[in-house]
């Protein structure tokens, strides 16, 4: 590993620190009136870090932040002004106070967001909605809290500064300390969050937001991961806001207004999305903008800001940070490299026997699944109709039938992610109609959708281990299990490799690999053979009868040859119903068969 | 007496309610045509206010003001997808703060060339209208009808001519389009100029009772927005029942309890609507607009 790519592996850690310290020794030295002024610029790098932890991260463009932001100020001046007396000091009260009541905003609001499982707009809409509300409540607003008074359009005023010593001779800290002291704390919260981001929790997050749904088929509870995140993010906006209320005495409910609103969206756009840093650099810029137009150009800063935000969008789509890290890695060896030289996938019998005795081990034995009277509807087209079909361990199942014939959608509806009209499924014992997908998958079933899903940005390795993570929650044990998958599939030498650069083939068997990450009781496949090679296919074959002796395995499937292969049970849908059932040679035999998969005119 | 008082509590309201039909509408139409959210519809809005305001000034007819503020909307809406929107095609979220950079500079703008000051129109005549003892603001009432012809215009516009239905396939199989030689960036440019047109009229239309100001587009901007969005992929239809719904209602609640009451009426059904229907009420509507 060369020098560059050594700093390069530490840089989200190297450089912040280094830029803290550089900030603090100019902090120390600066005109006191810069000092000031600056002090706010740190403050909305905070407030525009809670919005990429959001943004960047969690995926959802929140308008919400300056709500959380505001709400928190309040709060925290209001126990400020009331406490710091009995202790001198301003920031344990209130750092704390805002941060809770952030949080709390935040848990209310994202729960609404993601346990309606709302659209990206939708919820977008919904933040700023609710920022506006605070806004047109806020302006007649009049409340006596103890010492504390807030008066509408007059705001909140005689907020204590910010002050660190205790007793009765506690100061507020004069404009360089306070510029100190807030560095200091936006620090520790960037590393913080850091550690978080990249932490097991912060690698879900990431796979959440690149594919929701096939991290909920990894039998994530995306819900609870998302609104956790949402809920961190609040408390880091309420304690921004405590922070600019201490710093600035006084508070309005302009803080809630349309162009606070997309302060932040700014400040993470200029700085690079997703690198929880770039919001710094964001709003230093913004802010060094601002101040020194400010005194040339007049009050025409929102003419500027306009216009910046427009090129920025238009022509520096990763901002800053995001913009340098590309032209860096543009001289390191390429990551990817390893995908251009993979051996074939080879499946060997025994170490899989040994993954599928283990996982029976860990996971229980097999279970059967079975539909009854399964009806799916869309308008007037029915995929599904009453289908009654019991799948039990032992042989593969296969499911076959023209285009449009229903078995997409039965195992759709199989898996949760269609919710059927009526009938029932059942995983052995368990009535599993009603459950969520995530809840499903955590009962032992497992799924491989037609497409290969696989988190594109995440290396190989780590889309192994997030499948087997959430199985066993316990990180030894996924990485022995995702290292053992790993050298099935002969993937050794691309563990590092982004997913998305390997072949679609290789696409499909690490998306299989996921699944038996997942050591699941019931596995479905959509065509799996789909885009492989013949001898890929026959692996696979091989593969799927192995799992078919421990697990119950149900392929959907159009490759008839491939299905030959199987040596399963296999059942003939047709208009949503099962038409024909038996072992493919009986099933080749039958005219009617024949007639609706060959599509003769008789029983079309 | 108190029929009377009802009476005119629903037909102010519903004239508030067409209010902001008359701003949304363009609204509507760019995103469900386009699927783009424009944060810049309020400032078209407010162009077409000033636009119509600076020709009367000049000696103009107000009624020959309107179709030339529409005109010179349309034709900025245009310039603005064919340097801005037409880029930014399938990103929504990129799409919004573009537009909502956009709406900051043009609000600037305007600050900078006409002020902060409010001017408005003494050419129209105002009339009223008297139910009982109530009386009723003529052209408040009138806005009803706009609104109601507007829609039609639109509809009829979009499902029944060539261009709406190539506007239409556009954007719904933009290749396909494509393939049977249709020139989607062409009828793209001219759909967002029609919304911002649309935008245009409105701000014209309303001149008599809303003043001209930088910042007159922000109170529609933020309704009209959520209207369209709770509305959702029925655009068109579907906004003028979220209006109806949630300006009416509004404006009924603020007119018994106060108009903070009001606001808060309409931000919370538009949180509870979204939270029942989490992509728009529209979403299994069959309908093409």
């Amino acid at each position: 590993m060369t020098l560059s790519e050594k700093i390069y592996q530490s840089a989200g850690i190297t450089l912040p620190a280094i830029s803290t310290l550089f900030a603090l020794i100019v902090a120390y030295y600066i005109d006191p009136y810069l000092a000031f002024v600056s002090t706010s610029w740190v403050i909305f790098g905070l407030l525009g870090m809670s919005l990429d932890i959001v943004w960047g991260r969690g995926g959802l463009l929140s308008l919400g932040q300056t709500a959380f932001y505001g709400m928190g100020g309040y709060f925290g001046s209001i126990v400020a002004i009331n406490f710091s007396a009995t202790t001198g000091n301003s920031i344990i009260w209130a750092l704390p106070a805002g941060a809770i009541f952030g949080a709390l905003l935040a848990v209310i609001l994202g729960y609404i967001i993601f346990y309606a499982r709302m659209g990206a707009l939708q919820s977008t809409i919904l933040t700023y909605t609710f920022t506006l509300l605070l806004w047109s409540v806020a302006q007649p607003f009049k409340l006596k809290v103890g010492e504390a008074s807030i008066v509408g359009d007059s705001g909140l005023s005689n907020i204590p500064g910010i002050i660190i010593g205790f007793g009765e001779e506690a100061e507020s800290l004069a404009p360089n300390q306070a510029l100190m002291a807030v560095i200091i704390i936006a620090s520790i919260l960037y590393f913080v969050t850091r550690r978080l981001m990249s932490s097991h929790f912060g690698r879900i997050i990431d796979c959440i937001r690149i594919d929701h749904e096939k991290a909920e088929l990894l039998g994530y509870d995306v819900r609870k991961y998302q609104l956790l995140n949402f809920t961190y993010a609040g408390a880091i906006a309420g304690l921004a806001g405590t922070l600019y209320a201490l710093w600035s005495n006084f508070l309005s409910p302009s803080i809630f207004s349309i162009q606070e609103a997309f302060l932040p969206p700014i400040y993470v756009l200029v700085g690079g999305l997703g690198t929880l840093a770039g919001p710094f650099v964001g709003a230093l810029t913004i802010g060094i903008l601002s101040f020194v137009l400010g005194g040339t150009a007049g009050g025409q800063t929102t003419l500027i800001l306009g216009a910046t935000l427009i090129l920025l969008v238009l022509f520096l789509k990763n901002g800053i940070l995001g913009s340098l890290d590309l032209l860096w890695k543009r001289f390191l060896p390429d990551p990817n490299a390893a995908a251009r030289n993979t051996n074939p996938v080879k499946i060997d019998g025994d170490t899989l026997k040994e993954i599928l005795k283990e996982a029976e081990q860990q996971a229980g034995p097999a279970k059967s699944l079975s539909t009854n009277d399964l009806f799916k509807k869309f308008g007037g087209v029915i995929p599904v109709n009453k289908v009654n079909r019991s799948f039990i361990p032992g042989k593969p199942y296969s499911l076959i039938g023209a285009n449009g014939a229903g078995k997409s959608s039965f195992l759709k509806t199989c898996v949760g992610m269609y919710k059927p009209e009526s009938g029932s499924v059942h995983l052995s014992d368990l009535d599993i109609t009603h459950s969520a997908v995530f809840e499903r998958v955590k009962n032992g079933m497992g799924v491989k959708n037609q497409k290969p899903q696989i988190f594109g940005d995440v290396s190989v390795l780590d889309n192994l281990w997030v499948a087997a993570y959430s199985r066993t929650k316990q990180n030894q044990q996924a990485l022995a299990v995702s290292h053992k998958i790993l050298n099935m599939l002969g993937l050794e030498e691309q563990s590092n490799v982004a997913a998305s650069a390997l072949s679609h083939g290789q696409q499909q068997w690490l998306d299989i690999g996921m699944v038996l990450c997942l050591a699941p009781r019931v596995i479905f496949l959509d065509e799996p053979a789909a885009g492989m090679t013949k001898e890929e296919t026959r692996e696979l074959s091989s593969l799927i009868r192995i799992l078919a002796l421990h697990t119950t395995v149900v392929i959907v499937e159009h490759d008839m040859d491939f299905v030959r292969t199987l040596e399963g049970d296999v059942t003939v849908l047709h208009q949503g119903k099962v038409f024909a059932e038996g072992d493919i040679q009986s099933l080749r035999k039958d005219e009617r068969v024949l007639d609706v998969y060959l599509g003769r005119r008789k029983h079309v | 007496m108190e029929f009377d008082y009802l009476l005119t509590v629903l037909l102010s309201s519903l004239s508030s309610a067409s209010i902001l039909l008359i701003a949304a509408m363009g609204l509507a139409v760019v995103f469900g045509l386009m699927g783009v959210i424009n944060l810049a519809h309020s400032e078209f809005l407010m162009i077409g206010a000033y636009t119509a305001l600076t020709l009367t000034k000049l000696g103009v007819p107000y009624l020959l003001s309107i179709p030339l503020a529409v005109a010179f909307t349309m034709l900025m809406g245009a310039i603005v997808e064919v340097l801005i929107i037409r880029r930014l095609y399938g990103r929504l979220f990129d799409t919004m703060l573009a537009t909502w950079g956009l709406s900051m500079f043009f609000m600037q703008l305007v600050v900078v060339l006409f002020g902060t000051s409010t001017a408005s129109v003494a050419t129209i005549p105002s009339f009223s209208i008297n139910i009982g003892e109530y009386s009723l603001d003529g052209y408040r009432l009138l806005m009803i009808a706009i609104a109601a012809l507007m829609f039609l215009f639109v509809y009829t516009l979009m499902t029944k001519t060539v261009y709406g239905m190539k506007a239409r396939a556009s954007i719904q199989q933009p290749q396909m389009a494509q393939a049977i030689g249709i020139d989607s960036n062409k009828v793209n440019t001219l759909t967002f100029a029609i919304g911002c047109g649309m935008a245009g009229f409105a701000g014209a239309i309303l001149l008599p009772l809303v003043p001209a100001t930088p910042t007159m587009g922000l109170a529609f901007a933020v309704k009209s927005f959520l209207a369209v969005v709770v509305a959702g992929p029925v655009a068109l239809t579907g906004t003028v029942l979220t209006t109806l719904g949630l300006g009416g209602g509004a404006s009924i609640t603020a007119s018994f309890l106060s108009s903070v009451i009001g606001e808060v009426f309409f931000f919370l059904i538009t949180a509870l609507l979204l939270w029942l229907y989490p992509f728009g009420v529209s979403v299994k509507w069959r309908r093409k607009l």
